[in-house]
């Protein structure tokens, strides 16, 4: 039985996230000389902000590499060998139904978008939207990890609705719904579905975990763009009738 | 005070039943080794603190900077200068990102350092600089968003049948995890900030679409990075 690790390696990731926030740093520097130009009192808001992303990324970081990689992976080579593995498919679709509600980005879309609409745009019915359409792609991608398929077949058929369903709705339901798809693939799916379909890849025999493992978060991400632009064009003809 | 509370709130309400559905899958079918399930509920409680921590961060320094970015950027009336800095900015946010990160980090594990961890992160980052630049190039130029994603994704079709396949996947999950907490914000502020001083507060729908053109981006790096190196 392996040991309980907690802090191996933290220094390694705080190294790494200060060398990943220096650009922005800079960034910021630059245009407070140059721009801005904020008020002691601002500047140092600023600095409390980062100072706490800092321990934030770095946390998460470590958390993600000592507990959801590795358990991510496990539990996806477990389930990937058990004789019943089609569970991963409505396993795959409660992650990722759930997984939506994890998604702080999601909570940031909401409050961008109550805030520009006035709150016309209702953000019960987004979630419940955001949720199903997760949950589907999610097991879609665990089918075709299980089967071996390739991501052709969902991509092409399903850009191909989103490019349709564009004409027929609105202007600010097609931004919308690609922002969406944007926002549902946070660090949850990331980290941890990730890692549970890489190990289900690894697990089952032909299959590559570079070709099979991956495209989930692609998948995640096309699936909320889908159920929005759904969304927008059954609110038209809605609009429409009603008007 | 009032944030901190409903960050913390946000963060276990979204923890806490993906947590519960794994437990209730390792006791029923999974049943893997007690260590690694001890590793996982440490993991929990670090995402969950880390998440926290960051939320807030972004709450109290980073929105406020980036909403004040793209409010003042715009006022410079230089359509080069707003072009750089959103450059600029798509970049150092994408390199921050966390997501961006862990899915190169695992890219590198499972293609065991033929597809390196840095490369990945900047190449992506670049993808993104190029299109936040380009998104913003399109609402000074009042083009409609779908041309643009029609574009777009024309070339990423066309692309992906000249890059090698191991590299369509990872290019594709690259595009999705570039729209996280880090360039969610600052990317959407720079929309809503350029918007509002070209067209007034009305013109709301020209603000978003832009995290969707910022995660075409990405894949096209991706799929040039297989181009070359294939």
């Amino acid at each position: 039985m392996s040991d309980i690790v907690i802090f191996e390696g933290f220094g390694q990731v705080m190294a790494e996230v200060a060398w990943a926030l220096a650009p922005l740093t800079l960034f910021f520097l630059v245009y407070q000389f140059f721009f801005i130009k904020l008020p002691r009192r601002k500047v140092l808001e600023v600095v409390v902000g980062m100072v706490l992303v800092f321990l934030g990324i770095s946390f998460f970081l470590q958390g993600v590499h000592v507990g959801f990689m590795p358990a991510g992976t496990m539990m996806g080579s477990i389930m990937g060998a058990l004789s019943f593995n089609w569970i991963l498919v409505p396993v795959g679709f409660v992650l990722g139904f759930v997984v939506v509600f994890a998604e702080p980005a999601v909570q940031i879309l909401n409050q961008q978008v109550e805030k520009v609409t006035g709150g016309s745009i209702s953000s019960r019915v987004m979630l419940y939207t955001l949720s199903l359409g997760v949950g589907f792609s999610v097991a879609l991608a665990m089918l075709r990890t299980l089967l071996g398929f390739s991501l052709w077949y969902i991509l092409i058929p399903g850009y191909a609705l989103v490019l349709l369903l564009i004409r027929y709705s609105s202007k600010t339901f097609t931004g919308l719904a690609f922002d969406a798809g944007g926002v549902a693939t946070g660090p949850m799916t990331v980290t941890f579905i990730l890692a549970l379909a890489v190990g289900v890849a690894t697990e089952i025999e032909g299959r590559d975990p570079l070709v099979e493992g991956f495209g989930m978060v692609a998948l995640v991400a096309l699936a909320p763009i889908l159920s929005v632009m759904i969304l927008g064009f059954l609110y038209n003809r809605k609009e429409k009738t009603n008007g | 005070m009032e944030t901190i509370k409903s960050t913390v709130k946000e963060v276990l309400y979204a923890i806490i039943p993906v947590t519960v559905f794994v437990i209730i899958l390792q006791f029923t079918v999974i049943h893997m080794e007690i260590a690694t399930f001890v590793q996982f509920l440490i993991g929990v409680a670090m995402v969950g603190i880390g998440l926290i921590l960051f939320l807030v961060g972004v709450h109290t320094g980073l929105l406020p900077l980036g909403e004040l970015i793209g409010s003042t950027l715009p006022k410079t009336g230089k359509v080069w200068l707003v072009l750089l800095f959103g450059f600029l900015l798509g970049f150092v946010v994408t390199v921050a990102e966390p997501d961006v990160r862990v899915l190169a980090t695992q890219v590198d594990y499972v293609s065991e350092g033929s597809i390196s961890k840095n490369l990945l992160i900047y190449a992506v980052s670049l993808g993104v600089a190029f299109f936040v630049a380009l998104a913003l190039l399109r609402i000074i130029l009042g083009f409609s968003i779908g041309y643009v994603l029609v574009i777009g994704y024309a070339l990423v079709f066309l692309l992906a049948a000249f890059t090698p396949p191991q590299f369509v996947p990872v290019a594709f999950d690259s595009g999705g995890v570039t729209t996280g907490p880090m360039t969610v914000p600052f990317i959407l502020a720079l929309g809503v900030g350029l918007t509002s001083v070209l067209y007034g507060k009305s013109a709301s729908s020209d603000g978003f679409g832009l995290v969707a053109l910022a995660s075409i981006g990405p894949i096209l790096a991706v799929l040039l990075l297989g181009v070359i190196y294939g």
